[in-house]
C-alpha cells in the first residue's frame, strides 16, 4: 500500500515539477511518467540490495536511458525529461535533514546526514552520466562520415 | 581600382575598411548569438549545451574559429576569421529559472539557423517570438504548488490530513513568492520569508486538528523550496568538467538549504 501511494506520488509529483519548469502537453505525460519510472527502479532495485546508493544509482540509469530515447523520439533536449523526471530521487529531504541537524548543532547526525546527502547525489549525477556518455558515442560514430567541425578540439571530458 | 579617376584611397586602406566593416558585422552576429545563449542558460541550459549551441551558431554565421567560455553567471566568446580577425564579446548572465518549454525552443532555433544560415532579422524575429510566447497563468500556478506540496505530504509517508494542509500552505506561499518577487528582492530572503510562514502555518494547522503531523505538512512544501535538483545538477556539472560552474551551483544550493531550514526554525521557535 505504502509502495502503490509513493507510485502514485511520484507521478504526481514530477507531473506538479514539470507544469513549474513549463513543461507542455504531451512532454508533461511522458516527463510523469519518467517520475514513476524512476521510484518504480529505486522500489524494484529494494528486492536485490539494501544499498541505497545502488538503488539510486539503478534508478538514475535507467531514468536517463528513458529520457534519452524520449529526446530522440520527440526531438527535444533530454534534459527536460532528466530534471523532471529525477524529482523523486533528487534528496531534497535528506538535504533538509542536514541542515537542520546544522541549526541545531547536533554535530554526530549533520555529519551522518551530509555524507547520506552528498553520496545519493552523487549516485544520481553519475548514473546520469554513463547512459549520456554512450548515447554520445553512438551518435558520434554515425556522424563519423560527415565533415568534422572544424575550429577546435573537442575536450576529453565532454 | 583603374577605371575609376578618384580614388581616395588606396586598395591597402580599403582593404583595411572592408575588414573594419566585416568586424562590425560580425560583432552584431555575436551579439544575437549571445542572446540566444544567455536565454538558453537562463531557461536552465546546461553549461556545456550552451558552450556547444554558441560554437556552432558562431561557425555557421562564418568564423572559422569560435572559443566558447561559459560558466552559470557569465560567458565570453571569442570568434575569429581571417576576412575580419578577432571579436570578442561578454555577457553577465544573472539570474535563471527552468524553463524547459522555452530551453526547448532555442535549442530547435538554434539548429535551424546553423542548418538554414538564417540573416540577422530572421534570428531576431523568431528570437522575440519565443521571447512573447505565452506561459502557465497564475491559476495554473497556484494548482501547481497545491500538487507538489500535497503529493510529497504524502510521498513521505503523511497522512490525507496532512496533504491537504500542505497544499493549502502551499497556495499561500505561491502568493507570498509572488508578493516578494515583485519587490525583486533577494532570493535567500524569500526562500527564507517562505520557509518561515510555511513553518508558522504547518504548526497553526496542526494546533487547530487540522493535520497530524507538522513535519509531514512542512516536507510537501520543503520540496518546492530547496534546491534538490540544483544540487544534483551542480554534481552533475563538475562531474563532466564544467568545476567552476559546478562548484557555484554547489554552494549557492548549500546556501539555500541552509537558509530553508533557518526558516523553519524560526518558525519553530517563534509557536
Amino acid at each position: 500500500m505504502d509502495m502503490l501511494i509513493q507510485l502514485v506520488t511520484a507521478f504526481t509529483g514530477s507531473l506538479g515539477f514539470a507544469l513549474l519548469f513549463h513543461v507542455r502537453k504531451e512532454k508533461l505525460l511522458l516527463a510523469s511518467l519518467g517520475g514513476l519510472l524512476a521510484w518504480g527502479v529505486y522500489l524494484l532495485m529494494g528486492l536485490a540490495t539494501d544499498q541505497e546508493v545502488v538503488r539510486y544509482f539503478a534508478a538514475s540509469v535507467v531514468l536517463t536511458v528513458y529520457a534519452e530515447f524520449l529526446a530522440r523520439a520527440v526531438k527535444c533536449p533530454a534534459t527536460l525529461f532528466l530534471v523532471t523526471a529525477s524529482i523523486p530521487l533528487i534528496p531534497g529531504g535528506s538535504l533538509y535533514r542536514t541542515m537542520e541537524c546544522f541549526m541545531t548543532s547536533d554535530l554526530e547526525a549533520f555529519s551522518a546526514q551530509a555524507l547520506t546527502t552528498v553520496l545519493l547525489a552523487v549516485a544520481i549525477a553519475v548514473g546520469m552520466l554513463f547512459p549520456t556518455a554512450i548515447f554520445q558515442l553512438v551518435r558520434r560514430a554515425r556522424i563519423k562520415k560527415a565533415p568534422e567541425i572544424p575550429g577546435q578540439e573537442r575536450s576529453p571530458l565532454s | 581600382m583603374e577605371d575609376h579617376p578618384y580614388h581616395f584611397f588606396s586598395p591597402d586602406e580599403l582593404d583595411q575598411l572592408e575588414r573594419i566593416e566585416e568586424a562590425g558585422r560580425a560583432n552584431e552576429y555575436l551579439y544575437r548569438i549571445l542572446d540566444i545563449g544567455q536565454y538558453m542558460l537562463q531557461c536552465g541550459g546546461e553549461v556545456s549545451r550552451v558552450e556547444d549551441s554558441i560554437r556552432r551558431l558562431c561557425l555557421s554565421f562564418g568564423a572559422e574559429r569560435a572559443d566558447v567560455f561559459t560558466i552559470t553567471s557569465s560567458i565570453v566568446v571569442t570568434v575569429y576569421a581571417r576576412r575580419f580577425g578577432a571579436v570578442t564579446q561578454t555577457r553577465r548572465i544573472t539570474g535563471s529559472a527552468y524553463d524547459l518549454y522555452r530551453l526547448e525552443q532555442l535549442n530547435q532555433l538554434s539548429r535551424r539557423i546553423c542548418a538554414e544560415h538564417w540573416s540577422l532579422e530572421q534570428t531576431e524575429e523568431a528570437l522575440e517570438a519565443i521571447r512573447s510566447a505565452r506561459q502557465y497563468g497564475f491559476g495554473v500556478q497556484l494548482f501547481t504548488y497545491a500538487l507538489v506540496s500535497s503529493s510529497f505530504a504524502l510521498f513521505f509517508g503523511g497522512s490525507l490530513l496532512d496533504a491537504a494542509a500542505s497544499g493549502v500552505i502551499g497556495v499561500v506561499l505561491k502568493f507570498l513568492d509572488r508578493a516578494i518577487r515583485r519587490t525583486e528582492a533577494n532570493a535567500f530572503l524569500s526562500s527564507l520569508l517562505c520557509a518561515c510562514l510555511g513553518g508558522l502555518l504547518a504548526g497553526l494547522a496542526v494546533k487547530l486538528r487540522l493535520g497530524d503531523d507538522a513535519g509531514m505538512i512542512s516536507i510537501g512544501n520543503i520540496m518546492l523550496l530547496i534546491p534538490g535538483v540544483a544540487l544534483t545538477n551542480s554534481l552533475r556539472d563538475m562531474f563532466s568538467g564544467n568545476t567552476i560552474s559546478g562548484l557555484m551551483r554547489f554552494i549557492e544550493s548549500i546556501l539555500l538549504a541552509l537558509t530553508i531550514a533557518f526558516g523553519f526554525a524560526l518558525a519553530a521557535g517563534l509557536l
